[in-house]
């Protein structure tokens, strides 16, 4: 398969199942909104070291907020729904209760898995805090300085999320797939029910599983991508291709992976890029696997 | 309220001469029934005992949302008992409205009289016009919202029930003011009460600074009146 001169390669990318919470933040307006929520997504680009993969997934008009305020929804992911949950404590604790202006809403209503991660919160009230029901949901009231935080009590839980989409685009040169990288995080920008994790929704540090030299490590290098390395190990790479960038999506389903990366793969062909390829693990380690060729089925 | 289908309706067929008493016919209750049930509920005017369905039609049956019409300025204890479930009143009522709620929304068209959310215990309970006197007395909890006037010595004895005075209160002695703020949760409330209900709400209010008056001072102080200042 070739997209604009561009070589899709016959390979899939490997996705794992995880739990994921839509989380809402409101403010009195859009720039503090976005300052909880990527205080909130930091640090989240990766379950191996961060325990969860989180991000922006975008922004929100007054008539999409519960409370008629702009907003931020950021997904988070996290491998099973207790530790999603603690996830959702410490950070909606760290990073949106300390926020000025900010209030916290589910952003799964419908999801009728459940955690309670606000009723968690609400003890920073130290017994001050007062609980409303509105609708059928329950909130908190958590007196603080500036007035007062307002919280939902439980957060919907997607059990059937995917992490770990993506795909590599190898470029001739650097800045020909980062232009490439960033036409493809551009057209995936604000696509419902995904998330890129990584810095700028891009990674240039793709990992393998496990390490060669070191026991300790669990991931390390994925040394078949690396150009600098192509002859010295069993690269994947041919010859022409000098820089290689991957982009990573996590979905709340396999579908909205699959549209966002056909739409991310389309975009980031263009000149300079010699072909798409995709990681995974040979297939046997994750649920979800993500057929490029299949997925790209009539872009020409 | 707009799936018809899915509402029991309750239209009073002429205007009272004097007051009916509906106390116990909520919406939680009428959830289990059929519409001939609903009708055969015991109701009082007067001394005298009576059946919901000599004074009412009743449309519908097997539902939580409960809707009712007509003249209603006479009926008292309209929702008052109620558990859950959602009650529209299209129009003013009697007094006693919302009395002793333990879970819910109640809406009230228009005004109602004294006496409304008196001793409620949880539930949301608004008053699109003016509430009569001594509204949500002795108030356990839960909230009470009146976009009209609120009368006189509401929030007497309440515990740790919220009364949001949207349209003026005579704010009792045993209040007194703690601060003035944008309560995020009177926001959350009204974009609710607007979208869920299509209550007419100014947006001076959503976005507005409230006094928070704390009392009642017989008691602990943590019952709470949220006066609307612009």
């Amino acid at each position: 398969m070739n997209i604009r001169g561009v070589h899709i390669e016959d390979t899939f990318a490997e996705g794992f199942g995880m739990a994921a919470a839509r989380v809402v933040i409101t403010a009195t307006n859009l720039k503090w909104a976005r300052i909880a929520a990527l205080k909130l997504t930091g640090f989240a680009t990766s379950v191996i070291a961060c325990k969860c993969e989180a991000a922006i997934e975008r922004e929100l008009g007054p008539d999409e907020t519960p409370d008629a305020r702009p907003g931020v929804a950021a997904l988070m992911f996290a491998i099973g729904t207790e530790n999603l949950n603690r996830r959702l404590v410490e950070r909606i604790g760290q990073a949106v209760l300390t926020c000025p202006t900010t209030s916290c809403f589910d952003g799964l209503p419908e999801a009728p898995d459940r955690v309670p991660a606000g009723r968690a919160l609400r003890a920073f009230g130290d017994k001050f805090q007062i609980s409303k029901v509105v609708g059928g949901q329950r909130y908190w009231r958590v007196p603080v300085m500036e007035g007062e935080f307002l919280l939902q009590e439980s957060f919907g839980v997607q059990k059937r999320a995917v992490g770990g989409g993506n795909f590599l685009i190898l470029g001739e040169d650097a800045p020909s797939a980062l232009a490439a990288a960033e036409a493809a995080v551009a057209a995936m920008d604000g696509m419902p029910g995904i998330i890129l994790p990584f810095p700028g929704g891009v990674v240039r540090s793709g990992s393998k599983v496990g390490s060669r030299g070191y026991k300790s490590m669990t991931a390390s290098t994925n040394d078949a991508y690396c150009p600098t390395l192509r002859l010295t190990t069993d690269s994947a790479l041919a010859e022409g291709v000098n820089s290689v960038l991957e982009i990573v999506i996590d979905g709340l389903d396999a579908h909205a992976i699959s549209r966002a990366m056909r739409a991310g793969i389309d975009a980031a062909c263009c000149p300079g890029v010699r072909a798409i390829a995709a990681g995974n693990y040979g297939g046997n380690l994750g649920t979800f696997h993500f057929h490029l060729r299949q997925i790209m089925e009539g872009v020409s | 309220m707009s799936d018809a289908v899915n509402v029991v309706t309750l239209s009073l067929r002429a205007p009272l001469s004097e007051p009916l008493d509906v106390e116990g016919i909520t919406a939680d209750r009428v959830a289990g029934l059929s519409e001939r049930e609903i009708a055969g509920l015991p109701v009082r005017l007067g001394a005298r005992e009576a059946r919901l369905g000599d004074f009412f039609d009743v449309r519908g049956g097997r539902s939580a949302r409960m809707r009712v019409e007509g003249a209603l300025a006479q009926v008292n204890g309209l929702g008052a008992g109620m558990a859950g479930g959602e009650l529209v009143i299209d129009g003013d009522a009697g007094h006693r409205v919302a009395a002793g709620m333990t879970g819910g929304e109640i809406i009230v068209m228009g005004s109602a009289g004294a006496e409304v959310a008196a001793r409620a215990r949880r539930g949301l309970v608004v008053v699109a016009g003016d509430a009569g006197a001594d509204a949500a007395r002795a108030m356990i909890a839960g909230t009470l919202v009146v976009f009209g006037r609120t009368g006189a010595r509401s929030g007497r004895g309440s515990r740790r029930g919220s009364i949001v005075a949207l349209g003026g209160i005579d704010v009792p002695v045993a209040y007194w003011c703690a601060c003035t703020f944008d309560p995020p949760h009177v926001r959350l409330m009204l974009t609710y009460l607007r979208r869920r209900y299509g209550l007419k709400v100014d947006e001076r209010m959503v976005s507005g600074r409230y006094r928070r008056y704390c009392g009642d001072a017989g008691n602990p102080g943590r019952g709470e009146i949220l006066e609307w200042v612009e």
